[in-house]
């Protein structure tokens, strides 16, 4: 069935293993790939390019490869896609823009893309997002929004959207998406993916249109927290090309998944992530009751790591844009381009408080890992909200939603923590929990929602037919 | 594809909210705060005065029917600013950004 477009796509590690065992082939599961998008995004809207020539070579290679018995990577023939910031040699990286379409092609892939491929993964094409990243909603005013796959007329979540919609739509088993604010969580949660945003400094970013240098992160978006693994382990390693990404040794997490969350101390963040949605509430008690989580801690001053958060973003993103707000102002989406422009207005002062807070605020929340091994909390206030709807009822207060689909995401993004977005299946719409642990401990995260998972407590949901 | 079993729950934060009878803090759109925007409010003003001077030393060119969003978007910002601002640090306070050379 894995080469039947009518048919779920299987997980990753399922296609994996049937390709490499010669139960299928990499250019029957491509074909059922490009069929199954072909057939389904004209209404998904998840796609803004589709490298099926590319794809389809790569599949050949990959079938080539097995009949000479050469050995096939642990991604042998599966299809993935990624948020169109990443560089894809050929196109131009647009990051969700009008403005980056004028670019030239690039000419060399997105290091994570090599990494995949090296893997035997086969990248099937680019996808959309919210422009220049800056969005919580998966809208995009130049390409239309990327869809709920789960319901069209709602929102996917961003700013990595057509990740959400491709994976959660079962396009694709595996999407990469970026994180700054919450951009793959959210979406994960809003969509009912699984989604892995790993510690800063983790995963190298060299060429990928930025957003905000020093809290921008890569990660992927998958149906299993096992492929999320699989993936993540592929992608590990040191790349000089990123400033940022730290020099460690490989630390796979596959081959840990079984050990299960047996004996880890697991509690509830509380005070300012405490749920105000019946299904924000739902998730946390039904996986903090699988998992025994009896206790809540408080991340200390959570809502002003928000707030500084969001100067820092509106600085350095506007620091980014300053000449394409000089020369194109006018082909901005105007959401994206008047935050940017009132970002560019911040006293320097307040920005390097904000940076000096963060600080803080990261030695204070590190302290909570001493006694707890990992935090729940949860990854969206609401479910998905409807397609242009403004604003949503958090507890009895009214908020506008594209500001504020992150707020439970943004205070731990901020300090660069390692986080997996679990989806737990409800109806009509999914949602998803973070589970927040210690830097460079992605372990942890996915041995939890590979156990939770185990015992049908989280899953990704499966689109209507 | 059939759907698993799944759990339903009776959600109002999914549905459009309906006009709300609570608290209306920061829900504001640029739209509205302009509409009730006095004629002759000093701290606008100052707002955009400050608006006008910073595109001039950044070197941007502003629409004048960008001005409301702006404003209320630099408002926004400078209301985040404020509550991290309050926050007392020691004067040996580190920022977070590390530089390697």
């Amino acid at each position: 069935m894995l080469d039947t477009p009518d048919a779920p796509p299987g997980t990753a590690a399922e296609i994996a293993a049937a390709i490499s065992s010669g139960r299928t082939s990499a250019q029957a599961v491509v074909e059922a790939t490009l069929t199954r998008i072909r057939e389904r995004d004209p209404i998904l809207n998840s796609f803004t390019a589709v490298t099926d020539d590319r794809a389809r070579r790569r599949a050949q290679a990959i079938d080539d490869a097995r009949a000479r018995g050469a050995p096939l990577g642990p991604l042998a023939g599966v299809p993935f896609a990624v948020k169109n910031l990443f560089d894809v040699a050929g196109l131009p990286t647009l990051a969700g823009s009008k403005i980056n379409r004028d670019d030239p092609p690039k000419t060399r892939d997105a290091a994570l893309i090599e990494r995949l491929e090296a893997a035997g993964a086969v990248l099937v094409g680019a996808l959309n997002m919210g422009e220049y990243a800056y969005d919580f909603t998966g809208e995009n005013i130049h390409d239309g929004p990327s869809h709920n796959p789960h319901d069209i007329e709602r929102m996917s979540g961003g700013s990595s959207g057509g990740s959400g919609t491709a994976v959660g739509g079962a396009l694709v088993p595996l999407a990469l998406g970026s994180d700054t604010n919450g951009s793959i969580r959210v979406p994960a949660s809003l969509c009912g993916t699984f989604g892995l945003k790993p510690t800063y400094g983790r995963l190298s970013r060299a060429r990928t249109f930025p957003f905000v240098a020093s809290l921008d992160h890569l990660g992927p978006f998958a149906r299993t927290a096992r492929d999320l693994a699989v993936s993540y382990d592929a992608m590990q390693g040191f790349d000089p090309d990123d400033a940022a990404c730290v020099d460690r040794p490989i630390e796979a997490v596959t081959p840990r998944l079984e050990r299960g969350a047996d004996g880890l101390r697991v509690a509830v963040a509380a005070g300012y992530f405490k749920c105000r949605s019946a299904e924000a509430c739902y998730a946390i008690d039904r996986i903090a009751a699988a998992l025994g989580a009896n206790r809540d801690v408080e991340i200390p001053q959570a809502e002003r790591a928000r707030s500084a958060a969001f100067i820092i973003t509106a600085t350095e993103g506007a620091s980014l844009h300053l000449h394409r707000l000089r020369t194109r102002a006018e082909d901005f989406d105007p959401a994206t381009r008047d935050r940017l422009i009132a970002g560019a207005m911040a006293p320097a002062a307040l920005v390097d408080k904000a940076q000096k807070f963060r600080r803080w605020y990261r030695d204070e929340v590190l302290k909570l890992f001493k006694d707890v091994d990992a935090i729940l909390a949860p990854a969206t206030p609401i479910t998905a909200p409807l397609i242009g709807q403004k604003t949503f009822m958090f507890g009895d207060v009214e908020l506008p939603v594209r500001a504020n689909l992150g707020l439970y995401t943004q205070p731990i993004s901020f300090i660069g923590l390692p986080v997996v977005a679990v989806p737990v299946v409800l109806d009509p719409l999914p949602i998803a929990v973070q589970i927040i642990t210690a830097p460079w401990r992605e372990d942890v995260g996915l041995r939890i929602a590979h156990a939770l998972e185990a015992k049908g407590v989280v899953a990704a949901m499966a689109p209507p037919a | 594809m059939k759907r698993k079993a799944v759990h339903k729950i009776k959600s109002a934060s999914a549905a459009k909210p309906t006009k709300a009878s609570g608290k209306r803090t920061s829900a504001k759109t640029p739209a509205k705060a302009a509409a009730k925007r006095p004629s002759a409010n000093p701290k606008h003003d100052a707002l955009d005065a400050v608006i006008a001077a910073s595109a001039q030393a950044l070197g941007l060119t502003l629409d004048p029917s960008w001005q409301d969003n702006i404003q209320f978007n630099l408002q926004l910002v400078l209301r985040h600013a404020a509550l991290v601002d309050e926050f007392p640090l020691p004067d040996d306070a580190e920022p977070a950004p590390v530089f390697h050379a």
